[in-house]
């Protein structure tokens, strides 16, 4: 009796033990996930051990793979996560992982410091190419991302800290001006802003909306001398549930999920010159990268075939040719509406741009070059566009 | 390994806590001697036999000192041993690039500096164990007979990678009779939980800021706002990290029945440099104190020119030890010159003084810790140069939005006050049981999702 007196004074020991003992058991009973849904990413499995990975140097390590392993397996991660996200709601917190949370729960990533020695070798590839093809009629455009828009939605302060875009496009478009009597720039910043009370951008994702895509599909070929599809006249179909990629950084409890439409527009498809049954991929939709399913996610080479062109004309077939970031893959599908062949390129899987302009024999009535501002300027496989 | 980890805390730890309480009593020390080798291993194995070296050599020194007592030539040239194993680990392992560097530098020659990697808590425990070897010389303790319990002692794994700089007559016996403690353990629980709090929720919560700024902005282009904000926030980062670290330390330390020295007592309370240094990682000072000053004759001095002279010698050094670069240097005679001007005139104004008296203490060490921060003297010279700018700047308001509550929260949790309340409300069992449970579970969540979550004097 008295012995268990003198034990039972001291409960802060025993439910710590039964805390640290408890979690490590339960923990280590729990098989290892794949895959986490909420972070979507991959997590780190037991590392296989022998001793060279034990002697390996940095990230290569096995203690460090090891010690990742037991973080991103620990039974129950994904409560830690939420907890600790209204942790940081009570601290005022108003970020997480560079992801600073806005107005009606806009989601917005910090944009530091431009590439500068990328974007400027982007830049001279670009000319490179606009010689190469001297006959080509080319449109390049950039797309700002939602911050540089969405003014009303920022934190207080918050374009104090990151990099201004309109000012950096107009710089951008400035040096690219002139450099060829067959280049036109197109400004999207205008129409998207004034647009801005609508849902242009996603809250919880880096891209734009189908509308936001055909905003810029409606200056887009208005500057060809074409006329847009009417908004109305699409039917529209929705994907609710769609947490983005801003969401899997900010990790916050309580993130209002953003909803994806999408249009049926006839055509025919051909991903990497394989028909394909549908112009999206409906089952990408059941998932967490919803936005993947859209034109198939990016592939190489797409090709739609329109059967709705407003303005075919007969013994003419029209071609219009996108090169494009995933930003494109909402937009690319309008275009069905104005041209009988649709060509959308992603320089990330294609080999050299050649392959397309050169080698299959077609004439384009127009190139479209359209990136987002940061993928622009961050993106390697520009060079391609000269090969 | 550190201590704020879900490795440590969720496998290393409760399979050392089993081990070491199931084993018999005279098996406890061989226990900590291998728990603690593996514990050392983890981050660095090809560092394991500098660890057994370490012990081998001053345990023989010790010995030797022990035997040859009456023989004082050859219990010098033990020493001697011992300083130069000790001091040249230190110097080859910690300071090597930085001599080449110099030396390049002022020769113009190109010699290739080493890469080596610094191995974990290397300055700790060679302090430690040639505290010990000095010790036994001096005859304040006797030698360690039993190999097995000086091992234990030497790689102690609560407090061998980052202090509390423990020396061996501190723990002499403990190392050899401890008992297990009901009420020790409980408060070692208590004081590890409160360590891991203050560093996974409150410095690597405000350390952000600074790494933000430093890493990620640049110093170039920031306000002079935004400056003194990214120096305050280095400021608190570095007194929870290493005072959160330090009481872990002590935490582990009680739960297995060792009364570590304190090291920490509320710093920034300080109302002179002097004072600061006696709160400011104390078993350090104290280490500096005890093995360098005095020796050098400290104040009791006949002439100003040689007290100074000590005095440089001792801060020189504090700096140095802090890292091979000149900016810790620079850190340690920026002090040297306020305890200097305290020393002379200044100390009994400033114990008169009320508000002032922090005022003065504050704004200098905001200064002082960025020296210690940027170990590159030429963006030293540009963040120094941003906080004299007198630039309001907007690029604040964002990072004051955001951190306004955890600034709120390090500066309340520097001051006694909180600590005062707790000590008040520990008595009531449900309370302590609530604060130290709803601590210890927000830290783990707070580790779990660990996007940032440095260990600062981890390099030292």
């Amino acid at each position: 009796m008295e012995k268990w007196k003198k034990i039972l004074k001291y409960p802060l020991i025993w439910l710590f033990a039964l805390f640290i003992f408890g979690f490590a058991l339960w923990d280590i009973l729990t098989p290892s996930r794949e895959f986490s849904e909420m972070e979507n990413r991959m997590l780190q499995q037991s590392p296989p051990f022998s001793l060279k990975s034990l002697m390996a140097k940095g990230e290569q390590a096995y203690t460090r793979k090891y010690e990742k392993y037991i973080n991103d397996q620990f039974v129950l991660r994904d409560g830690w996560i939420t907890l600790k996200s209204y942790g940081e709601s009570a601290l005022g917190k108003i970020e997480n992982n560079n992801v600073a949370f806005g107005k009606d729960g806009y989601l917005f990533e910090k944009v530091f410091s431009v590439d500068e020695e990328n974007l400027s070798a982007n830049l001279k590839y670009m000319e490179e190419f606009l010689d190469k093809y001297p006959d080509l009629p080319v449109t390049f455009s950039v797309i700002p991302n939602a911050y540089t828009v969405l003014t009303e939605k920022l934190p207080a302060g918050f374009a104090a800290v990151s990099v201004d875009q309109n000012q950096r496009i107009g710089e951008l478009y400035s040096r690219l001006e002139g450099k060829s009597s067959h280049l036109k720039l197109l400004e999207l910043s205008p129409v998207l802003l004034e647009h801005q009370e609508e849902y242009i951008y996603y809250r919880t994702d880096h891209h734009w909306t189908t509308y936001g895509a055909y905003l810029a599909y409606g200056e887009y070929v208005r500057s060809l001398g074409l006329e847009p599809v009417p908004w109305g006249e699409l039917e529209p179909h929705e994907v609710e549930g769609f947490y983005g990629s801003f969401d899997a950084k900010a990790k916050k409890a309580g993130t209002l999920p953003d909803v994806i439409t999408w249009f049926d527009i006839p055509c025919r498809v051909e991903v990497n010159q394989q028909p394909v049954d549908f112009l999206h991929d409906l089952s990408r939709f059941e998932v967490r990268d919803k936005y993947s399913g859209l034109m198939h996610g990016n592939q190489a080479l797409t090709v739609l075939y329109s059967q709705c062109n407003q303005n075919q004309q007969e013994g003419k077939t029209s071609r219009v040719l996108v090169v494009k970031d995933s930003y494109g893959n909402s937009f690319a599908p309008y275009l069905c509406y104005n041209f009988d062949e649709v060509y959308v390129v992603d320089l990330r899987y294609l080999g050299k741009m050649s392959a397309v302009l050169t080698d299959m024999d077609l004439a384009f009535d127009d190139v479209l070059i359209l990136y987002n501002f940061m993928n622009f300027t961050t993106d390697t496989n520009i060079p391609k566009l000269r090969y | 390994m550190v201590f704020s980890s879900i490795l440590f805390l969720f496998r290393f730890f409760p399979a050392a806590i089993l081990i070491y309480f199931v084993v018999p009593r005279k098996m406890k020390n061989l226990a900590i001697f291998l728990l603690s080798l593996f514990f050392y291993s983890w981050g660095e194995p090809k560092y394991f036999p500098i660890m057994i070296a370490s012990v081998l050599v001053d345990y023989f020194v010790g010995q030797g000192i022990q035997r040859f007592g009456h023989n004082r030539a050859i219990c010098k040239w033990l020493l001697v041993v011992s300083m130069v194993f000790n001091l040249g680990m230190l110097g080859f392992f910690k300071y090597t690039g930085f001599f080449v560097e110099n030396l390049n530098a002022l020769l113009g020659l190109s010699l290739r500096a080493p890469n080596i990697t610094l191995p974990i808590g290397i300055s700790f425990y060679t302090f430690q164990t040639m505290s010990y070897s000095i010790d036994v010389y001096r005859g304040k303790v006797k030698a360690e007979r039993n190999i097995i319990d000086f091992a234990a002692f030497v790689t102690l794994f609560p407090q061998l990678i980052a202090g509390p700089i423990v020396r061996y007559a501190d723990i002499s016996k403990e190392l050899k009779e401890r008992t297990i403690d009901l009420g020790q353990i409980s408060e070692g629980v208590a004081v590890f939980i409160m360590g891991l709090g203050k560093k996974v929720l409150i410095a690597n919560n405000i350390g952000a800021l600074w790494t933000e700024i430093s890493e990620t902005l640049g110093f170039g282009g920031i306000s002079a706002p935004l400056a003194w904000m990214g120096a305050a926030a280095y400021t608190l980062q570095i007194y929870f990290d290493f005072s959160g670290y330090s009481q872990m330390a002590i935490g582990l330390g009680k739960m297995m029945g060792f009364n570590f020295p304190q090291n920490f007592n509320f710093p920034y309370i300080s109302k002179s440099f002097t004072e600061f240094w006696r709160r400011w990682h104390m078993t350090l000072g104290s280490w500096f104190r005890e093995y360098l000053y005095f020796p050098l004759g400290g104040s009791r001095v006949d002439s100003k020119i040689r007290l100074y002279f000590n005095l440089f010698v001792v801060w020189f050094c504090t700096g140095f030890w802090h890292g091979a670069n000149w900016n810790f240097i620079l850190w340690g005679l920026f002090f040297l010159v306020f305890l200097i001007i305290e020393k002379s005139f200044l100390l009994p104004y400033l114990d008169k003084g009320k508000v002032w008296p922090h005022v003065y203490v504050l704004f200098f060490l905001l200064i002082s810790w960025v020296i210690f921060a940027v170990t590159d003297l030429s963006q030293l010279g540009i963040i120094l140069g941003r906080m004299f700018s007198f630039s309001a700047g907007t690029d604040w308001v964002y990072y004051l939005r955001n951190y306004a509550v955890t600034f709120a929260v390090a500066i309340l949790f520097s001051t006694p006050l909180p600590w005062k309340l707790y000590c008040k409300v520990k008595d009531c069992t449900a309370v302590n049981l609530v604060l130290m449970g709803g601590v210890l579970v927000l830290s783990v969540a707070y580790l779990v999702d660990a996007t940032y979550n440095p260990f600062l004097y981890f390099r030292f």
